[in-house]
């Protein structure tokens, strides 16, 4: 005979400790802090068409305070910051992005709506940080073309940066094909102009005129 | 049959069917946010142009240079014995076999760097390791390697030896001949050299 045949009572026991432990191994299944939401493919996407950046141009009604749907993030550490900084930004390094405190405000900042535009020192260096906020979900999120170091450039007359192209980044400078071959390797004037770069300049519009 | 073993069985496939209310986790395999944050800040995957020329010049075997503009792009010009992956074709399967062989280090490069970040962040997310960007792309390329600034009179003995190292690999790439080095036209190259200084000196 077996023995829980004796002793019904404990079969009972032994199946509630057992649904018990099962349950609370449901309930507090972790699931990690952070994911990615974005679909990978979508993720190409916006790095193939160069979507979700902000024009220096486009700054100045942010930092003349007649938009306030904008918020600008620098990413540089405390040091770099305190040596200067595009008016009205505010310094979360890259090393802190995805602190709690950090993810909880940008999530706040985006069912508000605000616009956040994250810059470095320049464009490369924002790039990853904001590639991560991007894949996480947040789709308000904007990178700054030209980085710091061209905002301080044109600080004086950031609108007139509209004419300059020099933030724009992925165009080849040069012939490659004709300054690589040897026939003009020592001829530099031939070899080093600049080819005509046709660019398809944005619109000149300001960043909450289209929303995030 | 005692009533109990008849429960037990309920209660055992009632859990069993359970597993099919468990949220679907299909990309265990990735990179965490966090960690992929980390790899980011750190600034150890650009690699300068000098290194990849003297990579290249040394048959270095474990280098793999990775393009990823277009196709068209890099049938027009591309890095010697580099392989084509565009950017937007980075997730396809024919293309993955690349990535993520023991022992070679893929370098992704393109026009400029950020789209070779861009790559590299993608790469990255989808867990390859022993992936690197070079720094400055193709225009940093030929600004220091293929043709090369002369320092400075009065700039450091490492910045002479870059320097020829730099016009010793812009021989080697381009083909070019030593002779075009004479003297007689190394007058008219000073000149234009000191112009040029300002604007590209320190490198990309």
């Amino acid at each position: 005979m077996h023995i829980h045949e004796l002793n019904p009572k404990r079969t009972i026991v032994t199946l509630v400790i057992f649904t018990a432990i099962i349950v609370i191994g449901l309930v507090t299944l972790k699931s990690p802090r952070l994911v990615f939401n974005q679909p990978l493919n979508e993720t190409i996407e916006m790095a193939v068409w160069d979507e979700g950046s902000v024009f220096p141009y486009e700054l100045t009604d942010v930092i003349n305070g007649n938009i306030d749907t904008v918020l600008l993030v620098d990413l540089r550490n405390t040091f770099e910051f305190a040596q200067g900084n595009i008016p009205g930004s505010e310094n979360i390094s890259s090393v802190e992005l995805l602190s709690e405190d950090n993810i909880e405000r940008l999530e706040d900042h985006k069912t508000k709506g605000m616009c956040v535009v994250v810059y470095d020192n320049d464009q490369l260096h924002a790039n990853g940080p904001w590639m991560v906020l991007r894949q996480l979900g947040f789709d308000n999120v904007k990178i700054l073309l030209g980085g710091y170091n061209y905002y301080k450039q044109w600080a004086d007359n950031l609108d007139d940066s509209y004419s300059n192209d020099a933030y724009f980044k992925g165009t080849p400078q040069f012939d490659y094909n004709e300054m690589a071959s040897s026939a003009n390797v020592d001829e530099d004037d031939a070899s080093a102009t600049k080819t005509p770069i046709t660019v398809q300049r944005k619109k000149k519009t300001n960043v909450a005129e289209g929303g995030c | 049959m005692n009533k109990n073993y008849i429960y037990l069985t309920v209660l055992m496939l009632v859990l069993a069917a359970g597993l099919f209310v468990l949220p679907e986790r299909d990309n265990s395999k990735q990179t965490n946010p966090e960690d992929l944050m980390w790899s980011i800040v750190q600034p150890t995957r650009f690699i300068s142009t000098d290194v990849v020329a003297k990579m290249i010049i040394e048959r270095d075997p474990t280098l793999e240079l990775i393009d990823v503009r277009s196709e068209d792009e890099y049938s027009e010009f591309s890095l010697e014995k580099a392989i084509n992956i565009p950017l937007d074709s980075l997730t396809s399967e024919n293309y993955q076999n690349y990535l993520g062989i023991k022992g070679l280090k893929a370098i992704f490069y393109s026009n400029d760097d950020i789209k070779a970040d861009q790559a590299w962040v993608i790469a990255k997310r989808l867990g390859f390791d022993n992936i690197y960007v070079m720094k400055g792309g193709l225009n940093c390329w030929m600004k220091t390697i293929i043709e090369p600034t002369q320092p400075n009179e009065t700039a450091s003995s490492e910045e002479f030896e870059l320097y020829s190292f730099r016009k010793g690999a812009s021989i080697y790439f381009t083909g070019a001949n030593m002779e075009n080095d004479s003297e007689g036209t190394k007058a008219v190259i000073n000149v234009q050299r000191k112009k040029k200084t300002s604007v590209v000196e320190g490198g990309c």
